[in-house]
């Protein structure tokens, strides 16, 4: 046993920063369970979006037009920014919620009297570090496949590439908070990604036709979310209009309330 | 500001309750730093719940404790900086190998965590393994594995819950000559146990604990010297045996037991006297005495009267 006192003499190599944050990456980059759905649903989805356009472009040039072009790259966002990428950023945030509950580590990190709040805001970059890459490679794709696959038809802007790329990162990172929270609140993986896919997909599309409802709808994320959207939604009658000073505030209040649960939630729990 | 204390952990009024369930009931406790302390008692007696309130993993409902000379849990972070634990079975990541896992857990301690992995790999006999998936490990390998990450903070305390659970005989005596070696650097130990011969085999002060409340406490010689010897009497004939030494008025309790007879003695003999004076009332009847083996009540016996004696008060 070393001297409690004495101080240790690390190598610059292992003052590593960030350790908290790549224990947490590498906890999610090597479960084939999180990062195999997330790569097929964020570079797998695009990879197949385009194809299948290509493919029956090339079957048929005069039925079908080129997979590339501007209002394919716009409906790849949006499928990306507001479904599959939503998707895949609750199976990340779920699985870095409640990955050290499950394994019986949580109790492990805390009897080494690490603060609990370390430990929850380590998993906001870590799980980010594994999301953030799947979709900006799929947002490469889809980008490429645009002006590549374009044949005759009009390229997106570098404006347009810019917003966008922006926007589908920023609507992962929003989804992925709330699921990071909601896993750590709920303890349990399963429960979390059923929560959270029952309401990015058909509660919050029913909710949103409710038209009775009105204003009440801008607290739902997709819409939210849309709003800051530089492409239009596929589909221009299902748009619930809100202002860009209201959807910051929803935005603001989903990760505040979801990570806020979360950090409560790990500190008060008993290990 | 921590003192050097000459306890490692204090305890004062110490519970906790869940509900109308009281786990810990008023708990003072003192462990001396450098000792080998085994916390003893039947399942459900809050040896665990003790535990998890020491590291931090649960709140007391009331009372003071201090770990290293600081307070918990307003201290925690320094208090625990030096402490290794293994609370009931250790988890891990299966699907991350156990190098990873240690990797994992050294990113929550100090730097120089990350120096002594490979060492302490290799102290518990894993560095063959250290690549492999945890998932392929038997039971053996994770509680070795979880010993291994207990050492990652270079600990001056180490707290074990059942360590030896899942262990087989081999394990076992490898991980007493583990706990030996520790104790021989000057760190201290807490064994958190039901198993009353592991306890006895290990350590050197023990608190035991039932219901909740610690019910004795002390140095194992504190404990034994209040305690009536015992002796042992392998014959050819303990019925006869019996009825020979029947009216002695040394002995407290005659049991019989497979190879003869067991019997206490009153707390003012004297162990050597009464087994000459056995030995020559049992000749004289015409008994063959094979062996008299005079001994110390055993903590095990200890431990079992005065749970029973508790029980029967309830």
């Amino acid at each position: 046993m070393t001297n409690p006192e004495s101080a240790v003499q690390v190598p610059r190599s292992l003052r590593m920063p960030f350790r908290l944050e790549r224990a947490e990456l590498l906890k999610l980059r090597k479960s084939y369970g999180v990062w195999i759905p997330t790569a097929l649903l964020t570079v797998g989805a695009m990879v197949v979006m385009y194809t299948a356009i290509e493919l029956f472009h090339l079957s048929n040039s005069s039925k079908y037009g080129p997979a590339g072009g501007t209002l394919n790259f716009e409906r790849a966002t949006f499928l990306m920014g507001q479904l599959a990428g939503m998707i895949a950023a609750a199976l990340v945030g779920a699985a870095a919620g409640t990955q050290d509950l499950s394994s019986g580590v949580f109790r492990d990190l805390v009897s080494t009297g690490r603060s609990r709040a370390r430990l929850f805001l380590a998993r906001i970059p870590g799980g980010l570090a594994l999301l953030l890459p799947f979709v900006a490679v799929a947002y490469a794709v889809a980008a490429v496949s645009s002006v590549v696959l374009a044949g005759g038809l009009a390229t997106p802007s570098i404006t347009l590439f810019v917003k966008t790329g922006l926007w589908v990162l920023l609507s992962a990172g929003i989804v992925y908070a709330v699921a990071l929270g909601l896993g750590s609140l709920v303890g349990s993986r399963a429960a979390t990604i059923s929560i959270l896919i029952a309401y990015l997909l058909p509660v919050q599309a029913i909710i949103r036709n409710i038209t009775v409802l009105g204003r009440a709808r801008d607290g739902l994320l997709s819409v939210a979310v849309e709003r800051l959207s530089p492409v239009p939604p596929p589909d221009p009658h299902d748009v619930v209009a809100m202002s860009l000073s209201t959807s910051l505030i929803v935005l603001a209040l989903w990760i505040g309330i979801g990570l806020g649960v979360g950090l409560w939630r790990t500190q008060a729990r008993d290990a | 500001m921590a003192t050097q204390s000459e306890y490692v952990i204090e305890t004062e009024g110490l519970k906790k309750s869940f509900g109308e369930q009281v786990a810990v009931d008023g708990v003072d406790l003192r462990v001396p730093r450098g000792s080998a302390f085994g916390y003893l008692g039947p399942n459900g007696a809050g040896k665990t719940t003790l535990i998890r309130m020491l590291l931090g993993l649960t709140r007391p409902s009331a009372g003071t404790m201090r770990v290293r000379g600081r307070t918990m849990p307003k201290e925690r972070s320094q208090a625990l900086a030096r402490v290794g634990a293994i609370v009931e079975e250790p988890g891990f990541h299966k699907h991350l190998s156990g190098r990873e896992n240690l990797w994992i857990a050294a990113a929550a301690r100090e730097p120089a965590a990350h120096l002594r992995i490979d060492a302490v790999l290799e102290r518990v006999g894993l560095t063959d393994r250290a690549d492999d998936h945890v998932s392929t490990y038997s039971q053996g390998m994770r509680q070795r594995l979880g010993i291994a990450r207990c050492l990652l903070s270079d600990p001056e305390l180490l707290i074990l819950d059942e360590p030896t659970n899942g262990l087989d005989p081999g394990g076992i005596q490898e991980f007493r000559a583990l706990v030996r070696s520790w104790i021989a650097e000057g760190r201290t130990l807490v064994l958190s146990s039901h198993l009353l011969d592991e306890v006895e085999k290990i350590c050197d002060h023990v608190a035991i604990v039932d219901r909740g409340r610690i019910v004795a406490q002390g140095s194992l010689s504190e404990l034994s010297a209040g305690d009536d010897g015992a002796i042992t009497i392998a014959c050819d004939d303990p019925g006869k045996a019996l009825g020979a030494i029947h009216g002695n008025g040394s002995l407290r309790e005659v049991e019989e037991i497979a190879s003869g007879l067991r019997v206490l003695l009153r707390p003012e003999a004297s162990l050597e006297k009464v087994a000459a004076e056995l030995n020559r009332q049992l000749v004289g009847a015409g008994i063959a005495v094979y062996r008299l083996e005079p001994s110390h009540v055993s903590l095990e016996h200890r431990f079992l009267e005065i749970t029973r004696r508790l029980g029967g008060d309830s």
